[in-house]
């Protein structure tokens, strides 16, 4: 029996398979109960054991030959047959998306999170109030009395409901209730910001009948006018992301502050941008002062020992100036695309 | 309030120039909104036009030759006054005309050709002028400016004048304070106070003072006097503010008005009777005013009147019938004290906004009332000649001085930095505060008299730091305190605002964008969605914005058919915002609207929305709080703003947390594009996000023993409510039962119309072995037999 010649044929033979089902064929044909090598291994019993030795230990080799023959083979059948397979499983990978808009968050809602979290550093917590206000928290708490010229600077919303006191109910005009609110809840030392919806009837491309304030309060027993100035640089500093910050305060008026300031910040023009932080131009930011001794004692606040500042800031302002926005009516529009172009998705955000 | 430079110099010694004024008045709190320079028009000179002819081609055309001082130039000119030797202001070619915003581009006009051109006063922004070219009455030399032609060397000031500082709506009162800054110093008032009154006024006063409304009143009577044209620098003045002269009578009252900032009123004394009143109006009173619009009072209103009619409205306008025209011949002039919150009150009624009214409701100077009777009576006698009466008075002038002890450390609490008192006291002295005594600590201060804002120690502190400078104050920056940054930890509302943020993170990266809308409803959405009637707004600006909004709904629907209109076919939107329930319930919430239309992508196959996908994404932002939607008892939604059978509530006790499902088809009338339209509304203030135990899902398989997975169907009544039964088979054994998941619902005819087969997957787990046969049917049967007897089931096999 020549072993050689065996593998040789067993060789020639897996080779020329070309299915798995051949090859399983041939397998038979070898390894199978009544194959080749099966047979050959049966006739060991009829020579000597010394020959059985040297004969089996022989065909157990060629066994394993030919068994490694048949796996490679069969490994290389299945990748050949899977291969072919995939090639009919292609699709058309350019085949375009559909165009879907990108979801954002709105300008004012990402300065609503800055606003809190800047403040937040601070050491301000949030308070907050309706949008419908009485005629006293809104005015008279803080000092406007009916018929106060202050009142005409406001052109306010009226409810066609009144309050206890009879008086309709008016949309808040600015954030300042909130003051009042708070300081006949807590006992001071009051550090809050109140950011939120405020309406005055009108409307133009600077005037939105609705649109958003953020108000600061901070009572204790000394807070003073110069901490009223560093907060609030600081703030802008912050906001803003500028460092080197010209800003200016001048006198003003309003009858729940004394004295009361508004906060312009330098810029200019640069490439017909806004260029904030230096120049000659100014941009009035925000109105405050210290707390009108009138109002703490509206709260019953004993104003012997307690003083503080309170601000005021637009945040549409702010934000419009922050993005180079120009029409305020935008914010509210609903516009998709706007809200895609101007928006923060979720890595900005 | 508008005043030019030589009138304020007209009270004001100063070195100054415009621009250093300006810086000066914002510091001082009187806001410079604009300065009006026209040092520009010096390229603008005066030429003279040589010779003229008709334009061959154009019958209205000339052409002229214009000689500018250096060269002749050939002018087209259109204007009407044409003349040769006329001496008007010439703009060459390439020079920007600002009246019309254009620039000069030398070129054929109908054939001839034009290097320039003549301008008029409108050309030059000066007014509205545009009957034709200027025409220079003095004999310039050609080649003089446009500024010193024109007298356009004196800038023009607008500044804002805050509420509280009535004090400063006369130049004089602008003056006084730039006094205080030492920008200057405040000259005497210039005029001569007339002696000769020699003769009683035949018209007398009497205040009824039914409403206290007019404190005093002062007149006097001018006899024969020649009302003119008013006298050259009067009229500019007048210009100069943009009021129109009209006649020197009227004149002099708008200038002094403006001037010092004492409103007076001059009657036509033939057109009225001898004895005037005030008195307050008779309900439905009426009166023709000088703006000539007819007014109906009402009887809170004070009114000047003699015996028949109303004459004019106190403090805020006079009447057109009493009015002084060119042939008045005798005069009454008044002036007079009148109560501010009446004067603002009828002011607001009637909506009249005058120059009066504006310096009344802010209040007066109360020592400017015999000096204003001084000052206008000179000036009638002195443009209009005649004779002047003694006075004639009624009530009483309270001076009421206000006296102020002041305590000179307030400053530094208030204001941060340290101010010697002989520091403040200068500056008190400078804002003609009378110092009556005083020491290192306090001092006994008279306020000035124009100053009616200044009534306590706050206010004088802000007068100091006003003149000192807020440049001055030294800034800090407090650094926050532990208590408050544990109060911001601990705030209710600081949680409420995070868990904003984490909604608004789910939503976006969910395909979902963010709107902010107007508080507001229409008309319409308020009577569609039955909005509380205590939501109307009284003065909307549009019907669209008559009613504050219950829902959001309605709006975002709106917003979703504009979009649509611009081509977007899937609409997500969300907003976070408030909504009204009545007049004094305001709830924050987060709306959605999912609007889908059609999809016709045969490759990008994406579901439409349902309501269960919807349902989904209620239940991913609910547990992106740390809450499971699951634990909430589910009822069908009762509002009428969704379908009544695909939309649901999710309630915890009695607080309504989700509503969602399909927007009502009575509604989607309205919007007919947005047939598939989806909406959520969270109310997130009602989740109790203060509370520490976060509730976990009970679906955590973490235990190293094999689990096994059961299928369980049942057929249940068809209202069975299967969140009950998920928690309740979740109950039965809390040990083992790791995860009931619900995967399938089906009705049929063969189960009968009241019933429903549903289908649930149960994971059964041991922390402590792997399960046998034995244990795992024990929790089978458990579960079978406990679920039937309960919800009344039938076991489905």
């Amino acid at each position: 029996m020549d072993i050689k010649k065996v593998l040789n044929e067993a060789t020639k033979q897996i080779e020329r398979c070309s299915s798995q089902q051949e090859l399983q064929n041939v397998k038979v044909a070898y390894l199978g109960k009544k194959g080749k090598i099966t047979e050959l291994l049966k006739s060991l019993k009829d020579l000597s054991l010394e020959e059985k030795k040297s004969t089996g230990a022989k065909l157990n080799s060629l066994r394993t030959d030919i068994d490694d023959l048949f796996k490679n083979k069969f490994n290389g059948l299945k990748v050949k047959e899977i291969n072919s397979k995939l090639r009919n499983e292609f699709l058309d990978i350019s085949f375009p998306p559909p165009n879907s808009i990108p979801s954002k968050v709105h300008p004012i809602s990402k300065t609503f999170d800055e606003v809190i979290s800047i403040f937040g550093s601070m050491g301000y917590s949030v308070a907050e109030g309706p949008d419908i206000e009485t005629d006293y928290f809104n005015f008279s708490a803080l000092n406007i009395p009916e018929n106060h010229p202050a009142r005409e600077m406001q052109d306010t919303f009226y409810i066609d409901d009144t309050d206890k006191d009879n008086k309709p109910y008016v949309l808040r005009t600015h954030t300042s209730p909130v003051q009042i609110r708070t300081l006949l809840n807590e006992k001071p030392p009051v550090k809050v910001i109140a950011p939120g919806r405020t309406y005055r009837c009108d409307s133009d491309s600077t005037h939105s009948p609705m649109f958003h304030q953020v108000e600061g309060l901070f009572i204790n027993e000394n807070t003073n006018m110069g901490d009223l100035k560093g907060t609030l640089i600081e703030f802008c500093k912050k906001f803003f992301n500028v460092q080197n910050l010209k800003v200016r305060f001048r006198p003003s008026y309003f009858p729940f502050t004394e004295p009361s300031a508004e906060m312009d910040i330098a810029y200019e023009i640069v490439n017909n941008k806004i260029h904030l932080g230096t120049g000659d131009l100014w941009l009035e930011i925000l109105g405050c002062g210290m707390v009108n001794p009138t109002v703490l004692e509206n709260c019953n606040v004993d104003t012997k020992i307690y003083q503080g500042f309170a601000f005021g800031v637009g945040l549409d302002r702010i934000t419009m100036l922050k993005y180079g926005l120009t029409d305020i009516r935008s914010f509210f529009s609903g516009n998709l695309n706007w809200i895609a172009n101007n928006g923060f998705s979720i890595g900005d955000y | 309030m508008k005043f030019s430079y030589s009138w304020l110099c007209d009270h004001l010694e100063t070195d100054k120039n415009a621009t250093e004024i300006g810086d000066a008045l914002t510091n001082l709190g009187l806001e410079l909104e604009s300065l009006t320079d026209y040092s520009s028009y010096s390229k603008f000179v005066v030429a003279t036009i040589k010779d003229f002819h008709k334009h061959p081609n154009a019958d209205r055309l000339n052409i002229c030759i214009v000689d500018d001082g250096t060269k002749t130039y050939q002018v087209i000119c259109g204007a009407n006054n044409v003349k040769k030797g006329l001496k008007g202001i010439f703009a060459k070619d390439g020079m920007y005309i600002p009246g019309t915003q254009i620039y000069l581009k030398k070129g054929k006009i109908r054939g001839e050709i034009s290097e320039g051109m003549l301008l008029s006063e409108r050309e030059l922004n000066l007014s509205d002028d545009h009957d034709g070219i200027i025409e220079l009455s003095d004999n310039f030399e050609n080649g003089t400016s446009a500024i010193d032609a024109l007298k356009l060397n004196d800038p023009v000031f607008e500044i804002g004048i805050t509420p509280n500082r009535g004090d400063c709506l006369g130049v004089r009162g602008v003056a006084r304070d730039l006094s205080a800054k030492g920008i200057g110093k405040l000259k005497p008032l210039k005029y001569e106070k007339i002696t000769k009154l020699d003769f009683e006024s035949p018209i007398s006063w009497n205040i009824e003072n039914d409403n206290n409304s007019c404190e005093y009143v002062i007149s006097r009577y001018f006899k024969d006097v020649k009302n003119t044209v008013s006298p050259e620098w009067l009229q500019k003045k007048l210009i100069s503010l943009g009021l129109r002269p009209i006649n020197a009578l009227v004149d002099i009252t708008n200038f002094i008005t403006h001037d010092l900032g004492r409103p007076l009123h001059v009657f036509d004394a033939d057109k009225v009777g001898k004895k005037l009143h005030m008195r307050l109006a008779k309900p439905s009173e009426k009166i023709l005013a000088l703006d000539n619009k007819e007014y109906t009072l009402d009887s809170n209103s004070t009114v000047i009147a003699d015996n028949n009619n109303a004459l004019a409205i106190a403090g805020i306008i006079g009447g057109e019938s009493s009015g002084c025209t060119e042939d008045t011949k005798n005069v009454f002039l008044e002036v007079a004290i009148f109560e501010k919150d009446s004067v603002a009150k009828t002011g607001r009624t009637l909506g009249i906004n005058s120059d009066a009214r504006y310096r009344f409701e802010r209040g007066l100077d109360k020592q400017m009332v015999i000096e204003g009777l001084n000052y206008a009576s000179y000036l009638i006698n002195k443009i209009c000649g005649g004779f002047v009466s003694k006075n004639i008075d009624s009530g009483k002038l309270d001076t009421n001085e206000r006296k102020i002890k002041y305590k000179f450390d307030y400053f530094e609490k208030v204001i941060g930095i340290k101010l010697e008192p002989k520091k403040q006291i200068k500056i008190l002295k400078d804002l003609k505060f009378q110092i009556n005594q005083s020491n290192e600590k306090e001092c006994d201060l008279l306020v000035p008299s124009w100053r009616n804002d200044i009534e306590n120690n706050i206010d004088v502190v802000e007068e100091v730091i006003r003149i000192y400078g807020y440049e001055n104050i030294t800034e800090s920056i407090p650094s926050p305190s532990d208590d408050e940054i544990v109060k911001i930890n601990n705030s209710l509302i600081n949680k409420k605002f995070k868990a904003i943020k984490k909604l608004k993170k789910t939503l976006i990266s969910n395909g979902v964008s963010e709107i902010i809308t107007f508080s507001f409803h229409s008309t319409k959405a308020h009577e569609i969605l039955s909005g509380d009637k205590s939501l109307k707004i009284s003065n909307a600006i549009s019907d669209d914005q008559s009613f504050m909004r219950n829902s959001m709904i309605f709006n975002h629907l709106e917003t979703a058919e504009m979009n649509y209109k611009k081509g977007y076919k899937n609409i997500q939107i969300f907003e976070i915002g408030p909504i009204y329930n009545t007049s004094q319930s305001q709830e924050n919430i987060l709306s959605i609207l999912m609007s889908s239309q059609e999809n016709t992508n045969s490759i990008y196959k994406s579901e439409d929305f349902n309501f269960y996908s919807i349902s989904n994404l209620v239940s991913r932002l609910i547990s992106s709080l740390n809450f499971d939607a699951k634990q909430f008892n589910i009822s069908r939604s009762t509002s009428n703003t969704f379908h009544p059978g695909q939309s649901a509530e999710l309630n915890m006790g009695k607080k309504l947390i989700a509503r969602y499902g399909k927007v009502h088809p009575l509604i989607i009338e309205e919007f007919p594009k947005l047939k598939n339209s989806y909406a959520i509304e969270l109310f997130f203030e009602n989740l109790p996000i203060d509370s520490i135990s976060r509730i976990n899902s009970t679906n955590i398989l973490d235990s190293q023993f094999q689990f096994s997975e059961k299928d369980f169907s049942f057929v249940f009544e068809k209202e069975q409510n299967l969140f009950e039964v998920q928690r309740y088979v979740n109950g039965i054994d809390k040990n083992l039962i790791k995860n009931v998941e619900f995967f399938d619902l089906y009705e049929s005819k063969d189960l009968g119309e009241n019933s429903k087969s549903v289908t649930f997957r149960v994971t059964i787990q041991s922390k402590d072995k792997t399960l046998d046969e034995k244990d795992l049917e024990q929790i089978h049967n458990n579960i079978l037999e406990k679920v039937s007897y309960k919800f009344k089931a039938n076991i489905r096999t």
